[in-house]
């Protein structure tokens, strides 16, 4: 395998540094729609589909890369694309499940959603299992994008007589500080509409990439015929070779991902959390798996097709060295001419940089949720008024950002160990996502699922996953569907499989074993010293983990240690933590997502279907939250007082941005006029001049 | 000709696998009554979540066909 260095020209350099400084600027406008840390992290949920549509495209394309794909695409043909065409089956649950929940319930994050259906402590294991993961996948991110640039840069800058070597790390860290910057200064609404920017460059270039590659090759019908059989099918081998089959990336990518990706990647569902309404978010969910994403297979993954068809041309223009991770630069490198080169190269970064933003601003959102505000809880400090609170959360939300971007930095460091991005990506999945992804969808879609099966799914599930990755041959060969074991790296996806079945095999199993631990829960408690045994379970249970993870015994032993743990911390669950059916079940899964809606409200929801009112705004000069509308307006509308209210720009094109959720206060008799609150203004920055709608939501 | 574990035996395991949680997804969202079949809107949405798996089917099998014998 041989690198490329230096392959990028001054004019490229120019088109490159141009656009960086532009979706600066661009990205920082925003910060002027950011009241609070509403605003912040969810970009006051406002905008249309197309507008989440378009930039969770952005987002989702850039964590998986041009790189990775093209790679795959090289070696193994279209079936680089599964990974893009196999997220379907999860839609059912997703759009009348888990999306309505988000955003009925009003929950800012994965854990705040575990304490709600459980209880605070689950809430603790979860906020590491998701800070672990986000951190991760921001590292992975960061990682990508240096690997992808320092090819491009010369070995050394000389600048004003200073010698300055070009090195992994400090890629890394310049492109960090110019993500950092629009994302802490600009937040959700930023990144939302710098991805609209970004994936309509990511989109035309990659479809040009196609295009201009199948015509430098002779044509579809040549490039097609160039293509070897086996890389033109879309579906892999169902078991070989180990680094990409089937059977391991259908487990590890279109069950254990696609549910992570739908159900707690929470740069995704805080698009979904911006956007206007429930069925807004839907639309944008089946649009984006309908229509963008095989698109983006498309696009990712061409780059590898035309560079085998380039290799199987008579003179090839392609090194056959070339190494698979860089293939997709130096097939653009081949087919596009001095500055359209640049261009390409500001795509593959609004990609990647898509998906880093997206990523600080979760984290931080994570950190200002199941962090810092229950650290406030905790001091019981007092608190100052509503609006210095904001303020003061908001600044700690950009503080958030910085500190997690330098962590993220921190996090390059281990992954550059894998071989490959792609490997890193895979292990960190199928390791990382089954304790949470079933935690959640069992939390969500079964009601009988208690607390001490959520607990003993993270830590007796993760438990038997570590075991599982030390003894691969004995205890993931049984899922293995004949995939063959590479020493090397094991079951880099099929072990997904063994991780899902183990997490969702423990929760289930002690959930229906539930009156099993109760009953040893009420003899416990009649002993005189019941709180000492207790501490000593608690004792034990820390033991077993220390044993487990430092692997300090046979496998024979660590299993019994794994179950007596399970086994403890269930009768822990049941004695300590509380768990009241009403409370942890109503609103909180999917058999009672009518009682989410009405307690959205706060009232009976108004389910009649109205129609959409044209108004000119006024001004009150109170600042209570309820707009004016007139009779006649909310007669249209099928509307009554106290119902919810949505009043945005009538120009389309603005997508939501200028918009604000209410309520509707008693009407008047001017018809076409609705009165509104400073706030309200100060909020969408409503002009004189120009029409709104108003639209009930329920 | 590639082997059938290279063709049609990923496409019958993914829609096989794919449409059991497909249906165990509807199944549950008709159940708990989270999508009402009584609302013209969520009729819909019903058709288009049925449509989306026939779609993705279709093109996979199409891809296969054109892969072969074209």
């Amino acid at each position: 395998m041989e690198s490329l260095h230096g392959l990028g020209t001054a004019t490229d350099w120019i088109v490159m540094l141009a656009y960086f400084f532009s979706i600066m600027l661009f990205g920082s406008y925003f910060a002027k729609y950011n009241r609070s840390t509403n605003d912040f992290f969810f970009g006051g949920r406002r905008f249309a589909w197309w507008l989440i549509t378009v930039s969770i495209v952005a987002t989702g394309v850039g964590s998986h890369s041009f790189v990775k794909y093209s790679a795959k695409g090289f070696e193994y043909g279209l079936s680089s694309t599964m990974t893009y065409m196999n997220d379907w089956f999860f839609m059912p649950f997703f759009l009348f499940g888990w999306l309505p929940i988000v955003v009925y319930t009003k929950i800012r994050s994965i854990p705040e959603y575990f304490e709600r259906r459980f209880s605070p402590t689950v809430r603790f294991i979860a906020t590491i299992f998701q800070l672990l993961y986000m951190i991760g996948y921001l590292g992975i991110g960061l990682l990508t994008l240096g690997k992808v640039f320092t090819p491009l840069l010369p070995q050394a800058f000389d600048i004003i007589g200073m010698h300055i070597p070009v090195t992994l790390m400090g890629v890394i860290v310049v492109i960090a500080i110019i993500t950092g910057i629009y994302t802490t200064f600009g937040g959700q609404t930023a990144v939302i509409f710098t991805d609209l920017l970004q994936g309509g460059i990511l989109l035309v270039t990659g479809v040009l990439i196609f295009i201009t590659g199948v015509s430098y090759v002779g044509g579809f019908d040549t490039f097609w015929h160039l293509l070897p059989v086996e890389w033109r099918l879309p579906l892999a081998d169902f078991n070989k070779p180990p680094d990409f089959n089937f059977v391991g990336i259908f487990w590890q990518d279109g069950v254990a991902g696609s549910v992570g990706f739908l159900f707690m990647n929470m740069g995704l569902l805080m698009r979904f959390m911006s956007a206007k309404s429930v069925d807004e978010g839907r639309k944008a969910a089946i649009f984006n798996v309908l229509f963008m994403l095989p698109i983006s297979a498309l696009v990712v993954g061409s780059a590898g097709w035309i560079g085998k068809a380039l290799l199987e041309m008579n003179n090839s223009p392609l090194n056959p060295n070339v190494n698979s991770d860089e293939v997709f630069i130096a097939v653009t490198h081949i087919i596009a001419s001095e500055g359209v080169f640049g261009f390409v190269l500001a795509a593959l970064t609004a990609t990647l940089l898509s998906t880093v933003d997206s990523l600080i601003n979760a984290i931080a959102a994570v950190y200002i949720n199941d962090v810092h505000r229950p650290i406030k809880k905790l001091i019981k400090r007092r608190l100052a008024s509503e609006e210095k609170e904001a303020k003061k959360e908001l600044s700690a939300a950009r503080w958030a950002s910085i500190f997690f971007t330098v962590i993220g930095i921190i996090a390059t460091i281990p992954f550059n160990n894998y071989p490959t991005v792609y490997e890193a990506h895979g292990y960190f999945h199928s390791t990382l996502t089954p304790p949470l992804v079933t935690a959640i969808f069992l939390g969500v879609f079964w009601k009988r699922f208690t607390t001490a099966g959520v607990l003993t799914t993270f830590l007796g599930g993760s438990s038997l996953m570590i075991i599982g990755a030390r003894y691969p041959d004995i205890l993931i060969t049984p899922f293995a569907h004949g995939t063959p074991m590479d020493p090397v790296h094991p079951y880099t996806y099929i072990s997904a499989l063994y991780n899902t079945v183990v997490c969702v095999g423990v929760g289930v199993l002690v959930t229906y074993l539930q009156p099993v631990f109760v009953g040893l829960s009420e003899r416990i408690k009649k002993y005189k010293k019941h709180k000492n045994l207790m501490s000593a379970l608690i004792i034990f249970i820390v033991f077993f983990l220390f044993l487990i993870w430092f692997d300090a015994s046979t496998l024979g032993v660590l299993l019994s240690v794994t179950i007596l743990m399970i086994i403890f911390t269930s009768i822990s669950a049941v004695y300590y933590l509380k768990y009241d059916p009403e409370t942890h079940l109503e609103g909180l899964t999917v058999w009672s997502v009518k009682k989410a809606k009405e307690m959205f409200k706060g009232s009976k929801v108004n389910e009649k279907e109205g129609e959409r009112v044209y108004v000119k705004w006024r001004l009150r000069s109170d600042d209570e939250d309820f707009i004016n509308l007139s009779k006649e307006d909310m007669k249209k509308m099928s509307a009554e007082v106290g119902d919810m209210v949505y009043l945005c720009d009538a120009r389309k094109y603005l997508g939501g941005l200028k918009s604000v959720h209410s309520r509707i206060g008693e009407p008047h008799n001017e018809t076409g006029l609705v009165f509104i609150c400073r706030e309200h203004k100060l909020s969408a920055l409503f002009l004189e001049d120009k029409m709104l709608y108003a639209e009930k939501e329920m | 000709m590639p082997p059938f574990s290279h063709t049609w035996l990923p496409f019958i395991y993914l829609y096989g696998f794919g449409g059991l949680f497909f249906s165990l997804g509807l199944y549950i969202i008709y159940k708990s009554k989270s999508i009402n079949l009584k609302r013209k809107a969520h009729r819909r949405w019903l058709k288009i979540l049925v449509f989306g798996f026939a779609y993705f089917m279709i093109i996979h099998a199409i891809l296969i066909i054109a892969a072969l014998y074209w």
